[in-house]
């Protein structure tokens, strides 16, 4: 026997994992939606009310949270989780929340001309003349084919565009 | 089989009008071209389309956006092949082998096996769907609120079984995706639900700008800012026959992947992409060389390609026979159905033989318009992958908020698209899978009739469930996927998604 050091056991790298992070977050949820259904009547078995399902539901959510939760140790630390699309992607969401609530306010083909100048010229950093041509032939042709030949209904605005 | 063959041709005199085959034709080429282009797989492209076949009869509506199914089917693989880049999830098998004989030389018959097989599969689906739907249509007329409720149920666990993630995750977004179908009215007592004062909210959540969301902008949010994709091959039309050897090699793969493709595309889940999962794993392991594998084995294209298109032609089956979605795209085939006032179910055969033979022959008709499409036409499409992403992704972008706008002309589906498309980016990350959220949202309603009409019925008794022999048998199927799934954990075996390689690729 002798009594040379023991090389240290390889511990995994502690701190907070995606499934540990994601399954609190679905039993935030469960209870969120179960504190919010208390409004509707339960009901009782031979009558469930219209708070009953709902009920149901967000206890079997609360319950795969908690498993999920407790299942995570395999799942790669939060902090291993890459976000380099992330800011491109805020943009981009902001863009079309712009967009949304610009839609029916100045009419679909400002809207769309606006919001792909935005997109190819300023994130995408595209030349302008391209810029132009994709924006009004896009906003232009998509209003043809729909509105025109599909007779789907898309909003116009004050000018009448 | 003499009435099979009459209402075949009952299918062929409606599916061969001038307006049916030009929308089925259509379908097919926007369908190509949704499966090629990265961003738009064929939910996102269905969804976007729906609108527009508001004006249409039902059954050019169906042909059409159908088309657009099976034609992204094909289409996925030519992007898979030439650039490895999936067109669509359905074709990231294909990006392995298909990819790699492209290096060495042989896009040319990577391409056309793609789409023999493709061919084959779908056209043998058909068969199978003609067949098999009346007899599990007049079968289920035999289903009450319990049957319904075992089914529902037995189809959620196996979804999560057959899905790529793990199952208390595909499990808890399918229970969200429920969550979501409870917003709005209550069919039964008339209580608005979760509307928190947006009238919008009343009639629920529509699956369109959720699907568009979660898979559409999602995946834009997710691939945006990407580098331009490299220089693609463009390979002749003589370049496209393959040899003797690659012919005989992949007869096997197409006969298995028809086979397996059909079998998983009628269950539920993302079946067109599990099915081309589980048949190149089982290529793989029927391989004398499996080594070949990821080095450009023809198998590897020939199976998954298969697969994934008898798959898609599977899905049907439920749809049309049931009334009931496997998935997020056949959701979307039912609303739109639903919107044309056609309720499917076991009586649609019955009630609409003309929509539904007709929809059969379309798809007889469809899989050769793609063979045609998909083999000397190729070069014509593999020009529109020459379009920078830089430049293709904002229009997707707008086509995003067009199609979900013009659903019901609601800013509040394009903000619940938005909200979706974030929700589906942050999901993504934590490895869960999109599709069980589309599946609860549409199956909700149905389940929460389902088992509060069981439960009135029996005086409030769960014994219902177990008192009736079709739902106790799905229960069973139920409880027997449940010990499968927890089988590994117990005995530290592999489970399916390792043994078929899905773990590795996903």
């Amino acid at each position: 026997m002798t009594n040379a050091p023991q090389p240290a056991a390889v511990a995994a790298p502690r701190g907070l994992r995606s499934d540990g992070l994601s399954g609190a977050l679905l039993i935030l949820v469960a209870l969120a939606v179960a504190w919010e259904n208390r409004v509707f009547p339960t009901g009782s078995l031979a009558e469930p009310g219209p708070g009953y399902v709902p009920l149901l539901f967000a206890v079997a959510l609360g319950c795969f949270g908690l498993l999920i939760m407790l299942r995570g140790s395999a799942s790669p630390l939060l902090n291993t989780i890459e976000w380099t699309e992330s800011r491109r992607g805020l943009v981009l969401l902001v863009a079309c929340g712009v967009a949304v609530f610009a839609l029916e306010r100045i009419g679909y083909r400002l809207t769309m001309i606006a919001l792909l100048v935005f997109l190819l010229g300023v994130v995408e950093r595209k030349r302008p003349l391209p810029t132009l041509l994709v924006a009004l032939g896009f906003a232009f042709a998509s209003y043809f084919l729909f509105a025109t030949l599909l007779k789907v209904q898309l909003p116009r605005g004050p000018w009448g565009f | 089989m003499e009435g099979v063959i009459n209402n075949l041709l009952l299918g062929f005199s409606v599916a061969l009008t001038p307006s049916v085959l030009a929308y089925a034709f259509a379908g097919c080429v926007i369908g190509t071209l949704v499966g090629m282009l990265p961003g738009l797989g064929p939910l996102a492209g269905i969804s976007l389309l729906l609108p527009a076949t508001f004006g249409l009869n039902p059954i050019v509506a169906i042909v059409l956006l159908s088309g657009v199914y099976y034609g992204a089917m094909y289409g996925g693989s030519t992007t898979s092949i030439l650039m490895r880049i999936p067109g669509e999830a359905a074709s990231v098998m294909t990006c392995v082998d298909g990819y790699a004989m492209t290096q060495r030389g042989r896009a040319g018959p990577a391409l056309a096996i793609a789409a023999i097989g493709s061919f084959v599969a779908g056209t043998l689906s058909v068969v199978a769907l003609m067949f098999l739907a009346p007899t599990l249509a007049a079968f289920a007329l035999r289903f009450g609120p319990p049957e319904y409720t075992a089914l529902l149920l037995m189809g959620f666990l196996v979804l999560s079984y057959m899905s790529s993630g793990s199952m208390p995750k595909t499990l808890a977004m399918a229970v969200v995706g429920l969550l979501l179908g409870m917003i709005g009215i209550d069919a039964m007592s008339g209580y608005t639900r979760f509307n928190y004062g947006v009238i919008e909210l009343g009639d629920g959540i529509g699956i369109v700008p959720v699907a568009v969301g979660l898979f559409g902008l999602s995946e834009i949010l997710l691939t945006a800012g990407q580098a331009t994709p490299p220089a693609i091959q463009r390979p002749s039309l003589r370049q496209l026959i393959p040899s003797a050897e690659e012919m005989r090699l992949s007869v096997g793969p197409i006969a298995r992947g028809s086979l397996i493709g059909f079998m998983i595309g009628i269950i539920p889940g993302s079946a067109h992409v599990i099915s081309s999962f589980v048949s190149y794993g089982i290529e793989r392991r029927m391989s004398k060389h499996p080594e070949r594998f990821g080095n450009g084995a023809i198998e590897g294209v020939a199976g998954p390609e298969s697969a994934n298109n008898a798959a898609a032609t599977g899905a049907f089956v439920p749809m049309l026979a049931l009334g009931i979605p496997t998935g997020p795209i056949t959701a979307v085939m039912l609303a739109a159905l639903m919107v044309h006032g056609i309720a499917p179910g076991p009586l649609l055969i019955a009630q609409e033989p003309k929509l539904f033979w007709g929809f059969v022959a379309s798809m007889y008709v469809g899989n050769v318009v793609l063979l045609i499409l998909n083999l000397p036409l190729v070069g014509l499409f593999v020009n529109l992958l020459r379009i920078p992403y830089s430049y293709l992704y904002p229009a997707i972008l707008c086509f995003c908020i067009l199609g979900v706008y013009s659903v019901s002309n609601s800013v509040v589906d394009v903000w619940i698209m938005i909200a979706m498309g974030a929700f589906g980016y942050a999901l993504r990350k934590f490895n869960y899978d999109l599709a069980p959220i589309a599946l609860g949202l549409i199956l909700a309603p149905m389940l929460e009739l389902s088992v509060r009409q069981s439960l009135a019925m029996s005086g409030g008794s769960y014994g219902i469930f177990f008192d009736r022999p079709i739902a106790v048998a799905m229960f069973a199927a139920a409880a027997v996927l449940v010990l499968l799934a927890l089988k590994p954990l117990v005995f530290r075996s592999k489970d399916w998604r390792e043994k078929v390689g899905l773990e590795d690729q996903a």
